[in-house]
Order: C-alpha cells, then structure tokens, then sequence
C-alpha cells in the first residue's frame, strides 16, 4: 500500500509539473495585449514600454520559465499586474468561497444523487423511475450555465426569492460576524450551490441507480434473501454497502466538473471565487495569475482523484491484493 | 425513500433560516439614522478597480472611487470647457493667480486635512506632480503634464505651476489629470513599487469619503467624512458592488437590490430598469464615440498600401453605403447619435452642422465602379483585376454592440458588392493586432477626457503613429489644422479650426463615425439633487442628498 501510495504521489508531482509548464507556455504564446485595462482609453506608448519592463514582459519567454520556477520554488506566485497585488493574497481571499461553493454543490450533488438513484433502484421501470430518469437526464443535458440563468432569472430577478449575484447582503453583512450574516450568506450560497449540484445530482443519481441494479443481481444479495435476510438488510448491508465503491471513485470524478462548473457560475452569480478570478485574468492576459489559479486548479484535482483512490483501495480489499501481487 | 425523508426536513430548514434571516432583518431594522446625514447607496458596478492610487491607474472603476477619496487642486464645471480657467470649480485650492504668461499660483484652502489628521499643503502638490511624472510610476497620465516644467512649493499654502509654453489648456492641464496625494505617508514607498503599493488597497484621502473597506470581488465602501472642509456630504456611505457582467448589475437595480449605476448601454437593459417604478433614469452626454477604421496600410505590412483602402474614393464610397442613422436606431434606439467625426458628445467641438458625406448608396456604387470595381462574373461581389472587393472585420468579441454593428455593416456593404468577414476576437487580442497593424477594418471604440487636444491628435495624426493611429491615417493638412486649432487662444478661435479638420478627415473617410452613445444613468427615486458631470458622473457624489422622509430601511442601518 505504501510503495502504491508514493508511486501515485509521484505521478500526480509529475502531472501538475507538466500543467504548469505547458500552461506557462501556452499562455506565452497566446495572442493577446497584457497590459491593456478593461477600458478602452489611449495608452501613451512612452508608459507602455515602462510597464511591460516593470512587469518583466521584454524577457524570453525561456528566461520568464526559469525564474518562474525559482519564485516558486520559494513559495512565491508571484504578482498579479490585472490587480496591482501579490498572487497569493488574491488567491487565498477567493479559494475559501470556491471551496464553500464547491463543498456547497457537492453536497447537494451527492445527497440529492444518491438519494434519487437509490429510490429509483427500488421502483426500476416503474412511473417513478421513467418520470425521475428523463428529469435527471433533462438535468444532466442542459448546460450548467444557462440552468445558472434560469435560475438567476425565475428566482432572483422574477420572484426575488434570493438575491441576483454576490456573497452576501453589502449593507447589512460587510463581514460574518453574526448568525444573520452566516445565514445571509447562506442564502446568496443557494442559488449558485444549486446550480452546480442539481447537474452534478442528475449525473451521480443516473450511475448510483445503475450500480444499484447491477449490485441487485449478484448471487451475495440473492444468498442474502435466502438465508433470510430482510429486505432492509439486503438494502442497507449488502446492496448499498457495494453500490456505494463507485460513488467513492465518482466523488473523485466530482471534484474537476465542480471546479469547472465553478469558473462559469461564479461569473453568472458574481461569486467572488477562484473561477471569476481566473476568467477575469485570462480575459486580461495576466500570466502570473493564469498561471497560480491553473495550478491550484491541478492540485486540487489531482488530490481529488489521489484521495478517491485511497479511499477505494481502503474501502475494497481486492484492490490492494491485486496491487500486492 | 432517501429524498422522500429529506424533503420535509429540508423544507423546514429552509423556511427557519429564512424565518431566521427575516427575524434578523426586522431587529436591523429597529435601530437606524434618521435626519438629513443618513442614507446609504449601492452602485451596481461592472469591473472592479485595480488599484485606489491615482497615478497608477486609468480604469474608470477606479476613478470613480478615487474622486471621493483625492481631490484635485480645482475641478472641470458641468460644461467641460477645457479652455480658460472660468469654468472650474475650487477644491483644495481656493484661488489662484497667473503670475505672468507662463506660471500659475495656488493657494490651498487652508481647512484641508488628510484623513489622518495632516494638513494638506503645498510640498503633498510639488510631490505628486513629481510622481506623475516619474518614468518609475510609469502614469498614464504623464503624457498630460508633458507641458508642465515644474511645480514647486512656495510656502505651505501655495503651489507655483510653471509651464513650459502658452497656450488654451494649461489650467485644465494643471489640475484635470492630478490628484494631491499625501507625501507624508508615500514618500518612503519606493516609485517602481507604486503599482503594487499597500497604500492603493487602504488609501487614506482628503476628499469627502474616507475609505472603509475593499473586499476583493465584492465591494468596496467608504464613508462620509463629516468633518470635510467643503461641507459635510449628504449621504452617509457608498459602496460599490463588482458585478463581472452588465447583465448581472442591471438585474441588481431592476430587483431593488443596488441602488444604481452610472450607465446601462443597452436599450434592452434600460427598458428593463423603465420598468422598475423605483428608477429614475438620467441621460447625460456620453464620453465615447465608435467607428469602423479602414487600415490604409497593407494588412500585417505598414510600408505598403492597404490594396482596397490605400483608395480614398473607394473609402469614401464604402462610407457612402453606410446608412448610419439606420444603424444607430437599430442598435441604440434613441440613445445615441451620429457623430459629425472623430468625437464623443462630451467634446466642445461637437458641431452637428459639420460636413459629412452623404448617405447615398447610387453615388457609392458609382465611385467603385469609377475605381475598377465591378461585378464581373455576377456573383454580387465587385472585382478588380481579379480581385474580389472583400475585406475582414475585426471586432471584439465582448462587445454585443459593436458584434451587431458588424453584422449590420457586413449588409450593407453587401449591397453595394463588397464582401465581409467578420472575425470576432478577444478585446487584448483586437487591441494586439490594431497596434501591429494586422487588420484590414476595425470596429474600435474610444472613452475620452473632457479635451479634443489629447485624444484628436493620438488616434488621428501622423504622430499618433507611434500610439494609437492604428489606421495610420496621413494627413498633414488635418495636422495642421489641429495643432492650430489646439494652441488657439480661445474656443471662439478654436472652433473654426476644428471645424475644417474635421470635414478633412470626414472627407478623406479613413474611417466610417458609427455612434456617440447618450449615456443614462439610473438611480433610486429616493435620492435627489443628482448632478452627473459627462466627464465623470461620480464627480459630485458628495452633494447628492436623500431627504429624511425617504429614507428606506437600508439607509437608517448602523455599522
């Protein structure tokens, strides 16, 4: 299990190495005005040519590489020139909200997931099964950011059920400090949570209720049934018990989609997290903070994929025999 | 089974955290401020600010926030008159001399205190224009003082500005584009770190606002300094809510759940704010003005001549097809105009009357049929010598106005047998390959300051070439006239001399004048005596009022 363990540590090292040169590289040769601001005014070509020194942009993009490297190396990611601010302070003020809405949608993806794909399990082929099977691949289909609008549109903007974008009330919670606040920002956390849980719902429910079925018919259920096991037995120690191994991988899984889901819904629902970050610094090409969110972004997702498999392995002996043999 | 149970349970946790956030929100609401200094406004704002340090940055964000943070020596009047010094208005100077034809004195209202207690004096007026101009700081405001020779400090109450020439705008030059800044607290911050400077996310100012917070992607918000020297301002906090889309800011007012914002752009977004009977909207002129650019250099080749758009006549014919009034309507309904050239309608120079070319598709068809551009073969599109009279359009892609402008525009020239392409790209990559001059047509776009004298010259001049002339349009007639009609003494003399260069650059038509956007604004009904200055509608925040019998629950909430 160890030697399993460092040879995965290893590659993931090697996988988030590799992200971030080719990210380096391709953002260096992307087309694109770094230094231009979001309006659109005249720059004096005099100023121009300072700043694009200041911010180290006349070097190859080879001698840009190596002392990435070595500022990171120290820990350093750098300074952002879209927000006149060191890359880290911008990060570690947006990770804490993407990783709430990021838990946030999880949550509602796997409860609501498993939840649906297990009650489907139980009525295959019956009405409740056909009628919920078409509304979570109706889910699953639509795109996460028009659901986004939609729902942006119906319960924000129509109804005003919960507030059009942002983190929490501007007036009354400048900062959580009280339960109102906490629940404030809860409420401006449904909408957006929603939106990424309910597709990412749609999907685990479709596979949870597939490995349900598949579990169903195994000769350890039937076994179970004959030595007389009730139903709520089988149910809860024999079937959901091994249906539950692919959900652990699928949690894995889970975590890229979220992140991804994430760059778009905080853009629609203003959320000021790692995703409207990214996006705002590709859009104004700003390399270094390109280059610390795509990292992060790796990390995260190669940590995501690392743990499921550790979970997996713990949870299935048969994996580790056969990595032992 | 499992959803079944959860159903309830959640449905009971829902309605007690929102029983909750009601309940929280009545005991908010019992304590408040009432009187004639209370209210709070939220701006829904698109882009956040980079950096709350004047000479760092250019973003309209930014400068909004800053006007009620740093105050400039005297301020442009709602006019915009550049020229002269009659119509500004004093801030922290609260007069001033010419002493003689070159230099100009100061005198600082001796009330004014930063924020922290020190005076404002004239060595903070010496500093900053020292920084402006510091090739370290790198401001792009420099190139605006370039005039100016020195700025010294005669005693503490008095700033002597000397110039290196006469002419109209050195007083607008001397205070439009500085904001004082505190030496005191700058001087130790090394000028090459300026930009990233922990004082621009915590500025301590001497305007009628102090800063309070910035939360990075959500707000930020001052207060109103009640011990201001020109008077306490009315309303007590402004925030701004970043929002990173227009869509999203515009739902925010509609909803009730920000109190304004200072331009909506589209018809649609101000139809949906007409809606909302809490709303008032505000027109006012627009600063930015839009054209389709024609590259008369060869496409990635500035030494050659662009093959369709080094012809003048075939310039002026494609302009000629171009039913601009048409497109206006189309696209902004009434909320925008035909420029008569090159200019916003917040310049002075705007002149309806200036000649233009025609709308006048015959003439048009008749000048590229003149030229050698004909339908040979009968596909629609004209040819010459085998080649087709096709051309691509470079626009970006963020823009929705300017995308349906080329749609519109690929149209109408196909009316008269020309053929477009539209290549939609990112704005840093359109502003990427109008500098290296790889385009054939660009739909540009440009915001301006309140003077024709900077923003004529480096778009439209031969010594925009190295800045922003990007259709490397050659006119020494038109540079001429502009570097005439930018010394004139007075606008009564000025303005015949912008008149006639701008009818030469209308009739060398390096560029077709699509729009000139009105801007309007919206705001709550609740707030009254809202004066927005064209140039910069945040500019006169600090007397904006709402009366005690308005005031809505958010506006009497304690911090």
């Amino acid at each position: 299990m160890t030697a399993w363990l460092v040879r995965r540590v290893a590659a993931s090292v090697a996988i988030v190495f590799a992200v971030v040169t080719l990210t380096f590289f391709l953002l260096a040769a992307a087309p694109g005005e770094p230094l231009l601001g979001p309006d659109e005014r005249q720059v004096d070509p005099h100023v121009r040519a300072e700043l694009i020194r200041q911010w180290g942009l006349d070097e190859a993009p080879p001698v840009r590489y190596v002392r990435y490297l070595r500022q990171l190396a120290r820990g350093n990611l750098g300074l952002s020139f879209s927000l006149h601010r060191p890359v880290a302070d911008a990060l570690a003020e947006a990770i804490p909200n993407t990783l709430l809405l990021a838990g946030a949608a999880l949550l509602i993806d796997f409860l609501i997931g498993l939840g649906l794909g297990i009650y489907q399990a139980l009525r295959v082929h019956r009405l409740p099964d056909v009628v919920l099977g078409n509304v979570t691949l109706f889910l699953y289909s639509v795109p996460t950011f028009w659901l986004g609008l939609i729902l942006l549109l119906v319960f924000g903007a129509w109804l005003r059920w919960f507030p059009v974008g942002g983190m929490s009330d501007p007036i009354l919670c400048p900062s959580v400090s009280s339960v109102y606040c906490t629940l404030d920002r809860l409420w401006h956390l449904v909408l957006p949570a929603l939106t990424l849980g309910l597709v990412g719902a749609a999907g685990t429910a479709r596979f949870q209720r597939a490995a349900m079925l598949e579990v169903a018919g195994q000769d350890y259920i039937r076994t179970a049934r004959a030595k007389g096991a009730s139903e709520r037995r089988v149910l809860l120690r024999h079937q959901l018990r091994n249906a539950l191994l692919s959900f652990i991988t699928l949690f894995g899984l889970a975590f890229p989609f979220l992140l991804t889901g994430a760059v778009l819904i905080e853009t629609i629902f203003a959320w000021p997290g790692m995703g409207r970050l990214a996006t705002d610094a590709i859009l104004r090409r700003d390399a270094p903070l390109v280059n610390a969110a795509v990292l992060l972004a790796s990390v995260l997702v190669v940590a995501g994929n690392l743990l499921a498999d550790v979970l997996v392995a713990a949870a299935d002996p048969r994996i580790r025999v056969r990595d032992t043999t | 089974m499992l959803s079944a149970m959860l159903r309830p349970r959640r449905l009971v946790v829902v309605v007690a955290a929102l029983g909750l956030v009601g309940a929280a929100t009545a005991c908010q609401r019992s304590a408040g401020c009432t009187g004639a200094y209370c209210g709070t406004l939220v701006f829904a704002a698109v882009g956040e600010p980079d950096i709350l340090l004047p000479p760092s940055t250019q973003q309209v964000a930014a400068r909004d926030i800053e006007e009620q943070l740093f105050l400039k020596l005297a301020d442009i009047g709602l006019t915009t008159n550049t020229i002269g010094d009659e119509d500004f208005q004093p801030l922290l100077a609260e007069r001033w001399e010419w002493d003689g034809p070159l230099t100009l004195v100061f005198h600082l209202d001796a009330r004014a205190r930063w924020q922290d207690g020190q005076p404002v004096t004239a060595s903070d007026v010496a500093f900053t224009f020292d920084a402006y101009t510091d090739s370290a700081v790198a401001s792009p405001y420099r190139a605006n003082l370039r005039r100016v020779a020195s700025v010294k400090a005669r005693d503490p109450q008095t700033a002597v500005f000397r110039f290196r020439e006469r002419y109209p705008e050195m007083f607008y030059d001397a205070v439009y584009h500085m904001r004082v800044l505190p030496a005191h607290l700058l001087r130790g911050v090394p000028r090459d770190q300026w930009k990233t400077a922990p004082f621009g996310r915590q500025p301590v100012g001497d305007g009628p606002y102090r800063f309070v917070a910035w939360r990075a992607g959500q707000t930020i918000e001052l207060v109103a300094d009640s011990t201001f020297f020109l008077g306490r301002p009315a309303i007590r906090r402004l925030i701004w809510r970043f929002s990173p889309d227009l869509q999203v800011a515009a739902t925010q007012v509609a909803a009730d759940q920000a109190d304004g914002r200072e331009a909506l752009y589209t018809p649609e977004n101000i139809a949906r704010v007409r809606a909302a009977p809490q709303l008032t909207l505000y027109p006012y002129r627009g600063n930015a003005y839009g054209y389709l650019g024609f590259n008369l250099a060869a496409n990635g080749d500035t030494t050659q001549p662009h093959p369709i758009f080094g012809d003048r006549e075939v310039r002026r014919a494609l302009t000629m097809a171009v039913d601009r009034a048409r497109l206006i309507k189309s696209v902004f309904g009434d909320f925008a105009k035909v420029p008569p050239g090159p200019m916003s309608q917040l310049w002075w120079i705007w002149d309806p009357e200036v000649r233009q070319l025609p709308y006048d598709t015959v003439q048009a068809r008749r000048l590229l049929a003149a030229r050698g551009w004909r339908d040979s073969d009968g596909d629609g599109i004209r040819d010459r010598a085998g080649e087709r009279l096709a051309f691509h359009i470079l626009v970006p892609s963020t823009s929705q106005t300017r995308k349906q402008y080329a749609q519109l525009l690929q149209e109408q020239f196909r009316a008269v047998g020309a053929q477009v392409e539209i290549d939609e790209v990112e704005q840093s990559v359109q502003s990427e390959r109008a500098a290296a001059g790889k385009f054939d047509a660009i739909l540009q776009a440009w915001n301006n300051d309140p003077s024709p004298s900077s923003g004529v010259p480096q778009v439209w001049s031969h010594a925009g070439f190295r800045g922003s002339n990007f259709l490397r349009y050659d006119s020494p007639v038109f540079d001429t006239l502009v570097s005439r009609a930018t010394r004139a003494a007075s606008s009564k003399q000025a303005r015949p001399l912008w008149r006639a260069a701008v009818e030469t650059i209308n009739a060398d038509a390096p560029a077709i004048f699509l729009f000139a956007p009105d801007n309007v604004a919206v705001f709550h009904s609740r707030v009254v005596d809202v004066r927005l200055r064209p140039d910069s509608w945040a500019a006169l925040l600090r007397t904006w009022r709402i009366p005690p019998d308005r005031l809505i629950d958010r506006d009497r909430v304690e911090r």
